[in-house]
């Protein structure tokens, strides 16, 4: 019995001292500060917050176990649901914002007079704090102020003009423009570098066999920042879901204009109903993970053929058999 | 050694000779302990000009009031108050201790334990407060001697002294109303009303101005449905969380219903702003003072800076608000921050500390020098702020009754509508509700009773 666990203990500490258990040791102590961080300040968090999220709660006081009754909430009651909504204005906006930010990178990418130029004022929005770029926002749609102005300039009478803000029927859009004047420069930075990495070649090669420029962009480009554009559209979407600054600043979330999270921040810290809020963010994490499955599956779907390509052009002519064996 | 124990003795002699002065108190037991018998220092016993007159100390009082400390404030500055506090108390050093960052800052600070001797007492627990702060006696005898004594006071002793006390009214333009042709107050809702459109006729100004899009402005209408509604002084704390449906219309005129309703009728009148959801609260300040609105309704802390607005100071009147219960006008009257004496500072600073407030509260001028009312009960002047208060009755609300201290805020909680406690969302709605047409001011308030009843009922808190 002794001899072997002496026998044991002796081959772990040789293990200890040996090249291999060295490096173990090496791993261990280096990731166990960033993994001790993630876990108390990242995973410990959050289970208190799905833990709350079954709670009846204030920040203070005592706690009242509820059950699923939170949940419940957030699907029955009108202000969340209606936040929920909303929502799909910001998608959409991030579908205009992406194909927008696709364009002009492509464009910026072509040999362009002063390219660098509009590519730092196109980015600069994004620089600005998103409080800042509130404030501007809420004169620049301010009754006669900037917009409406400029508008009258292009001959625009006043009276036909909408209350920006104040119209619920706009306001909404009013705000997406906002958010999408802000972030379409990151996105169009991201996919320039990315088109950037495109190897030349292939515009040669794709303008010796006659391609314009409209196919070079379908059949070059659009293939090989794939996964950037995955990347923009899964980050645009969970922007859109979780839109805050615009309409926290601009409007605070009155007039038909809270999201899902101005509503959370206001169920939170004005009415401290903290377990209904901690449900809401359950919820939109589900709702965040469901939608990025989705997108996955989809560009799946629609870069199917651009899977297995490699540097060939005829995508469209090969067989699924082989697909399946490049896939593998 | 000698000399420090000399300095003792004649230390302990003085205290004793002013304790005597101030006649039946105990004996202080001189230098030796300390804080152990500090509970008997009391505010009502201090004589202003006789005792502690000989008393070398220095004290630090922190505030709020950064520019008060500056030396081009219009009004009288900390220093000025100092200097005639000097006058009658040469030996008490006071420094003063701004901070524009306040209502944070003061409780972290007061965490810390090192903010000085008197400050401004901060959205601390009430239970707590003794912990931080020096009783001033029980509430029984503070309530002979100021107003407002109970707003920082538990278990029947009292820890706060307000520096001044505001009434709650309506900010107007003299001269909007005079152009008008606006000759007598609006006592009523409907008068308000009329008056607003007749400054739609003629005038240019904007009748009303909501200043919805700051939102923390539309809060301040809860300010009114207790004594400015009811001229009840127990109704914002005993009467409404016992009251099922405290939205709805009384039929006379007064109630939450009432101060709301003049809100919808406004906006659905267009008698106010074109834009309301582009309102700006500073470009407010400078249209109310040059004559481009009609009125706000706002605290009264806001009338002095719409007079330092712009060129106008004089045009700036503040009036009860419109709501007449049997033909009598109520204003709700609070108090603003209270000085609260550090329980931790040595016993000598906790003497200077609370003559320094006593002299604040009774011989200082601060509160009608601010344009409000004084602390001190009998202290009548009405400054400038409330000429037009003559026959209206300031009503101080009643706290909440004993283990029902907490009943206001479970029912704002889970009603959602946060009376007074930052609910600017539902007054907001109302704004909404009155310019789309979507909803009638019945339905809003309907649902309001529903809410609130579902809040009560959630707490088993029995209507009455």
């Amino acid at each position: 019995m002794t001899e072997v666990s002496v026998k044991q203990k002796k081959s772990f500490s040789q293990w200890l001292h040996s090249r291999q258990g060295q490096r173990a040791v090496i791993i261990f102590a280096f990731s166990i500060i960033p993994l001790l961080l993630l876990f108390v300040f990242t995973y410990l968090p959050f289970g208190e917050m799905v833990g709350f999220s079954f709670y009846k709660m204030k920040y203070a006081g005592k706690r009242v176990f509820v059950g699923l009754a939170n949940y419940k909430a957030v699907f029955s009651r009108d202000d969340i649901v209606g936040a929920l909504k909303l929502s799909l204005y910001y998608m959409v906006g991030s579908v205009v914002q992406i194909a927008l930010a696709l364009y002009l990178a492509t464009i910026l990418s072509l040999k362009v007079k002063g390219a660098n130029a509009f590519k730092g004022v196109m980015f600069f929005p994004y620089l600005i704090n998103g409080i800042a770029i509130g404030f501007i926002f809420k004169f620049f749609f301010t009754r006669g102020f900037v917009f409406d102005s400029v508008l009258q300039w292009c001959g625009f009478q006043l009276d036909n003009l909408p209350y920006w803000l104040k119209d619920q029927s706009v306001n909404n859009w009013s705000l997406v423009g906002t958010s999408v004047w802000r972030y379409f420069g990151q996105n169009m930075i991201l996919f320039i570098g990315a088109i950037m990495s495109v190897d030349d070649t292939l515009y040669e090669a794709a303008d010796i066999d006659g391609a314009n420029k409209v196919q070079q962009f379908f059949h070059i480009i659009l293939p090989s920042i794939r996964t950037i554009v995955t990347l923009n559209v899964i980050l645009s979407i969970t922007g859109a879901l979780s839109a805050f600054e615009a309409p926290y600043v601009i409007t605070g979330g009155a007039n038909g204009t809270g999201t899902y999270f101005v509503v959370m921040n206001s169920i939170a810290h004005t009415s401290q109903k903290v377990g209904l809020a901690s449900a809401m963010a359950v919820v939109l994490l589900l709702i965040i993970f469901a939608c990025t499955i989705l997108q996955k599956l989809f560009f799946k779907y629609v870069f199917r053929n651009a899977d297995d390509e490699d540097g060939s052009r005829e995508p469209k002519q090969r067989s699924g058999k082989k697909k399946l064996l490049g896939r593998n | 050694m000698k000399l420090k124990k000399v300095m003792a003795l004649l230390m302990a002699g003085t205290m004793v000779l002013s304790m005597t002065a101030c006649g039946g108190s105990k004996d202080e037991g001189g230098s030796g302990s300390d804080g152990a018998e500090a509970s008997d220092l009391k505010y009502t016993d201090i004589v202003l000009g006789e005792d502690y007159t000989d008393l070398e100390e220095t004290i630090t009082f922190y505030n709020n009031r950064t520019d008060m400390a500056q030396d081009d404030y219009p009004g009288t500055t900390w220093a000025d108050y100092v200097a005639e506090f000097n006058k009658v108390y040469p030996g008490i050093t006071v420094k003063v201790d701004t901070d524009s960052a306040f209502a944070d800052n003061s409780l972290l600070r007061l965490q810390g334990g090192d903010w000085g001797d008197i400050m401004f007492i901060p959205a601390v627990d009430k239970g707590d407060l003794s912990s931080y702060f020096l009783p001033y006696g029980s509430l029984e005898d503070m309530e002979k001697e100021i107003r407002c004594a109970s707003d920082w006071a538990y278990d029947g002793v009292s820890y706060g002294v307000p520096c001044s006390v505001e009434a709650q009214g309506v900010l107007y333009n003299k001269a909007v109303f005079a152009a008008a042709g606006i000759e007598e107050l609006p006592k009523t809702p409907e008068e308000f009303i009329a008056d607003l459109k007749l400054i739609k006729e003629k005038t240019d100004a904007i009748p009303l101005y909501t200043n919805y899009a700051a939102q923390w402005t539309m809060g301040a209408w809860d300010a009114y449905l207790g004594g400015s509604a009811t001229g009840d002084s127990a109704y914002a704390n005993q009467v409404m969380i016992h009251t099922a449906d405290p939205f709805s219309d009384p039929g006379d005129g007064t109630h939450a219903y009432n101060v709301y309703k003049i809100l919808y009728d406004a906006v659905a009148e267009g008698l106010t702003e074109d834009d309301y959801s582009t309102t700006d609260w500073e470009g407010s300040k400078t249209m109310m003072n040059n004559g481009e609105i009609g009125t706000m309704v706002l605290g009264s802390w806001a009338f002095t800076q719409m007079q330092q607005a712009g060129e106008h100071p004089d045009d700036i009147g503040y009036m009860s608000f419109p709501i007449s219960v049997n033909g009598k006008q109520y204003a709700t009257a609070g108090g603003n921050y209270n000085y609260g004496i550090n329980a931790e500072s040595s016993e000598t600073k906790q003497q200077a500390a609370m003559v320094f407030v006593k002299w604040m509260v009774e011989e200082s001028g601060y509160a009608f020098n601010e344009g409000a009312l004084s602390a001190d009960i009998e202290n009548n002047d009405l400054p400038a702020t409330y000429a037009d208060f003559g026959d209206v009755e300031l009503v101080y609300n009643d706290p909440a009754l004993e283990g029902e201290e907490d009943y206001l805020n479970m029912i704002n909680a889970d009603s959602e509508l946060m009376v007074n406690a930052g609910g600017n969302t539902k007054v907001q709605a109302i704004v909404e509700h009155a310019a789309n047409k979507d909803m009638s001011f019945d339905d809003i308030m309907a649902d309001w009773n529903q809410s609130w009843k579902d809040g009560m009922e959630y707490n088993d808190i029995e209507a009455k």
